[in-house]
């Protein structure tokens, strides 16, 4: 499906958080996850599913991405 | 996504002051002390990392790259008068969010190059709870930035902040920053974790 991350159109399989957080490799700590402006808590990443269109805004410290 | 920048005021400490964030679903807390050595500043920053944990909560630290080291928060913010972010990355690697302050798409640019994971943007307008404040930016302050900034092909978040209340932000969210930032509003108010909660609803349907 596609959706934007950090305003970058883009497509992914993940159909949570946590898959797509994987997918992109993203480290334990120091990641900061907003869909739709909404703050994601990374204790809840595995029930939040992500649909498609979804705003997707990922701070983390190593750049790129 | 909405950042709470911790302060006080005669009612509330600085812990209050996070926890009522908290409370009121703010996952993104910041906290700032000024005028206050580190060795002062660990205990409350160390109740603050728990109950940011607790809460699964991202927790930065103003200023203070050694106490974030140290104690494992997930990033630190700088502002003007902080340490380089170059210098900063330098000390910390690249596990740490590190966040700017930025007033002109030039010092945007400048912490881009620099590796900063985030930009705070500000002022939107004059706040007392900082000193030493910047020019006023005011919505046409941020359009411009986020207009240079598309146009120069960066693609780094921008927390807008600086005096920012409810009522701005639809208009703030259409201007295409990225989130806010907010400490006095929510502290002033008649509850401030009810306010906490309508900030974060009116933000989450922009």
């Amino acid at each position: 499906m596609d959706i934007k991350i950090n305003n970058k159109a883009t497509s992914t399989t993940a159909t949570n958080l946590q898959v797509l957080s994987e997918e992109m490799n993203l480290p334990e700590k120091g990641v900061a996850i907003a869909i739709n402006n909404k703050m994601i808590p990374r204790t809840e990443w595995v029930q939040t599913t992500i649909e498609e269109g979804a705003d997707i805004v990922i701070i983390k410290a190593a750049c790129g991405g | 996504m909405v950042q709470f920048i911790s302060h006080f005021t005669e009612q509330y400490s600085y812990l209050d002051s996070i926890r009522l964030a908290l409370t009121g679903g703010c996952r993104w807390i910041q906290l700032r002390i000024k005028d206050a050595s580190d060795h002062e500043v660990r205990p409350i920053a160390i109740e603050a990392l728990r109950m940011c944990r607790q809460a699964g909560a991202t927790f930065s630290i103003d200023d203070r790259v050694e106490l974030v080291k140290e104690l494992g928060a997930d990033g630190v913010h700088l502002g003007k008068n902080d340490m380089p972010i170059r210098e900063a990355r330098q000390r910390l690697g690249k596990a740490f969010i590190i966040g700017g302050t930025a007033n002109t798409f030039e010092e945007v640019k400048a912490h881009h190059e620099a590796s900063a994971n985030y930009i705070g943007c500000g002022p939107f307008r004059f706040t007392t709870t900082k000193k030493n404040l910047s020019p006023v930016l005011g919505l046409e302050g941020y359009r411009h930035i986020v207009n240079k900034m598309k146009a120069a092909g960066i693609q780094l978040p921008i927390v807008a902040i600086g005096g920012i209340t409810a009522n701005d932000i639809p208009a703030l969210m259409q201007t295409g920053v990225t989130g806010i930032a907010l400490s006095g509003t929510i502290l002033h108010a008649a509850n401030p974790t009810e306010e906490m909660k309508r900030i974060i609803n009116i933000t989450n349907h922009e």
